[in-house]
């Protein structure tokens, strides 16, 4: 449905993405990962045909975006990092402006309007200014105007970004859900988040696809680091000791104190196995409290150095 | 278009922008009218609509200042650009949005002739051409206004650009007076046209050669034609320096002259300015 052919942009000197290439079948929900400033967004611009790339080709549904812009803007619904929104408008009036530059046709504008607004649920804020509306409710607004005339391609750029935990997960369930009948690109800072909503996960990082994967074999690739924060009532060298005897512990690393007598620490596994368990009984049995226990996802820059020092080590 | 049209009309009207716009625009055409047509009892409305012109000036580029500049600030040209619609579309219809505002203004002051129909003779005619002129002249400033609007994302910044330079256009003919008009200047400002050209040909697809090529060519017309017909050059600078004279071309519907040349003036020049937008706008997404 979208191809990326080596796609490059350079602004002035400074290439910020670099011989891009990677496509997205039918149906599909691609996730694109990268810290700020890989390019997500520069990328995303130019599939929708806002930017234009300095060298290479984007087809989306067979139409070159350069050769046949109008095409392809008309099967794509964009939703931008910041909301394209005109505050002195109520949601209702910017809903019909868009359908209108959009060429909804006007017997099916209504119905589409009424069934875009209960599914990102804006119905309760439709007769307001959009200048008065909270974040939350400005980025739904925001992932309707995508959805306006029902494209099968969406392009989401950061669509959670400064909602609520409630909300962030009402907007992943939609997403999912729109993804049975659209191809979706999806970019985010977030690896938890790609790999609930998305099937394939393309990771970016100074303009290049660094890695390409399903998220499971993603995280198998990365599972070796499984890592477990654990409090516990005790000094620290009592705790270490016990730790450092607990089977399958590769690495310790105290983070201090933060309630009055007890320590954090960090423990790295040795592989990719649950090491909570052998952790609790071997504190326990040394009589000491567990407070606090839980798994550490990895950040996106541990993934980072990892798939990068990956790739040194195969070249 | 018109979807863009209608939302624009709509802005100006919920923004203070509309009101401002009309409020000034009719207290000042009311200024004029009472102290040259009611006060002294003078019948004379063409005086008048020459003195409107001058409002233009200020007016204009709070018009014209938001249209494109507010977009590119607020980040919503993002959902323009990425829509199925066709920049030209984009720009004609806030063009015409800021022109229909204009017009609408413009139909209010027709009220003034009438009032003077009560009192005595008015000349018809005239004042239809000069309405005419007047529309027309609005709008090639407005078409200048949105151009600005276009180069930057900073709204002040676009009505003190637009307010300069309609300034010069309007100033133009005094410009014209003082410009030296024999055959070597003639020359040497063909050459900078060409050399400013070669410049913005290099700056806006950065290819050295097409550059050169252009500056080339251009030299080499400038020899061709003073082969053939040195005579062109004497005044040279005047001649092009009065295309951009808009109040000249105003003259004429002034005294009740309708002729179709100083309409196709008009609304090619506006054209001339809505194509440049329009480039201005993609290319700005080229690079």
């Amino acid at each position: 449905m979208i191809q990326v052919e080596n796609v490059t942009k350079l602004y002035g000197g400074h290439v910020a993405v670099d011989r891009l290439r990677f496509s997205v079948a039918k149906g599909e929900i691609l996730g694109f990962l990268g810290p700020n400033g890989a390019g997500k967004t520069t990328t995303m611009n130019i599939i929708t045909g806002y930017i234009s790339a300095t060298e290479g080709a984007v087809k989306v549904a067979g139409y070159d975006v350069l050769e046949e812009p109008l095409e392809v803007k008309k099967r794509i619904g964009y939703m931008p990092e910041t909301p394209p929104l005109y505050g002195q408008m109520t949601v209702r009036e910017y809903l019909d402006f868009v359908s209108d530059i959009k060429h909804v046709a006007p017997p099916e504008k209504e119905k589409g309007m009424e069934k875009i607004m209960d599914l990102v649920k804006i119905g309760d804020v439709q007769n307001r200014l959009i200048k008065n509306l909270s974040k939350g409710y400005r980025q739904r607004v925001g992932l309707a105007q995508a959805l306006v005339g029902n494209p099968p391609v969406l392009v989401l750029d950061e669509p959670t970004i400064g909602l609520d935990p409630r909300q962030i997960m009402e907007i992943r369930a939609l997403i999912k859900d729109l993804g049975r009948e659209h191809t979706i690109i999806l970019s985010s800072h977030i690896l938890p988040e790609v790999s609930v909503v998305c099937e394939r996960v393309v990771i970016i990082n100074k303009g290049q696809i660094v890695a390409g994967d399903t998220p499971e074999n993603l995280s198998r690739r990365l599972a070796g680091k499984s890592r477990v924060l654990i409090r516990i009532a005790g000094t620290e060298e009592q705790v270490r000791q016990v730790l450092a005897g607990a089977p399958g512990v590769k690495n310790l690393a105290a983070q201090g104190s933060v309630e009055p007598e007890t320590v954090d620490f960090l423990v790295e596994a040795e592989n990719e196995e649950d090491i909570r368990r052998p952790l609790f009984f071997a504190v326990s049995r040394a009589g000491l409290p567990v407070l606090l226990l839980k798994p550490v996802d990895l950040t996106l820059e541990e993934i980072f150095l990892q798939i990068i020092t990956e790739e040194k080590e195969v070249s | 278009m018109t979807a863009i049209w209608k939302r624009e009309i709509r802005a100006y009207f919920l923004s203070p922008v509309g009101y401002i716009f009309m409020g000034f625009f009719l207290l000042l055409s009311g200024f004029f009218f009472a102290v040259t047509n009611l006060l002294p009892a003078n019948p004379n409305y063409t005086g008048v609509l020459g003195d409107i012109t001058f409002v233009f000036l200020f007016l204009v580029p709070i018009l014209t200042m938001r249209l494109l500049s507010e977009e590119v600030g607020e980040k919503t040209d993002q959902l323009l650009l990425t829509s199925p619609l066709r920049v030209f579309d984009i720009v004609l219809g806030k063009y015409l949005a800021a022109v229909t505002v204009f017009l609408l203004t413009l139909l209010i002051t027709c009220i003034y002739p009438f009032i003077l129909s009560f009192f005595g003779s008015v000349a018809v005619w005239e004042i239809t051409g000069g309405y005419i002129g007047l529309f027309l002249l609005g709008s090639a400033f407005i078409a200048v206004g949105l151009f600005v609007s276009s180069l930057t994302g900073n709204q002040l910044i676009a009505a003190v650009i637009t307010f300069s330079a309609l300034l010069l256009m309007w100033i133009i003919d005094w410009i014209i007076q003082g410009v030296p008009t024999d055959k070597v200047s003639g020359l040497v400002f063909a050459g900078i046209i060409v050399a400013g050209l070669a410049l913005l040909v290099y700056y806006s697809i950065r290819n050295l050669y097409i550059s050169i090529a252009v500056a080339v060519g251009g030299a080499a017309v400038i020899t061709i034609v003073h082969l053939l017909n040195p005579s062109l050059y004497s005044g040279f600078i005047v001649r092009f320096l009065e295309w951009f004279s808009l109040l000249q071309r105003y003259q004429e519907f002034h005294m009740g002259v309708l002729s179709l040349s100083p309409v196709i003036y008009y609304l090619s020049f506006s054209f001339a300015f809505l194509f440049l937008t329009t480039r201005v706008i993609e290319k700005r997404r080229w690079s």
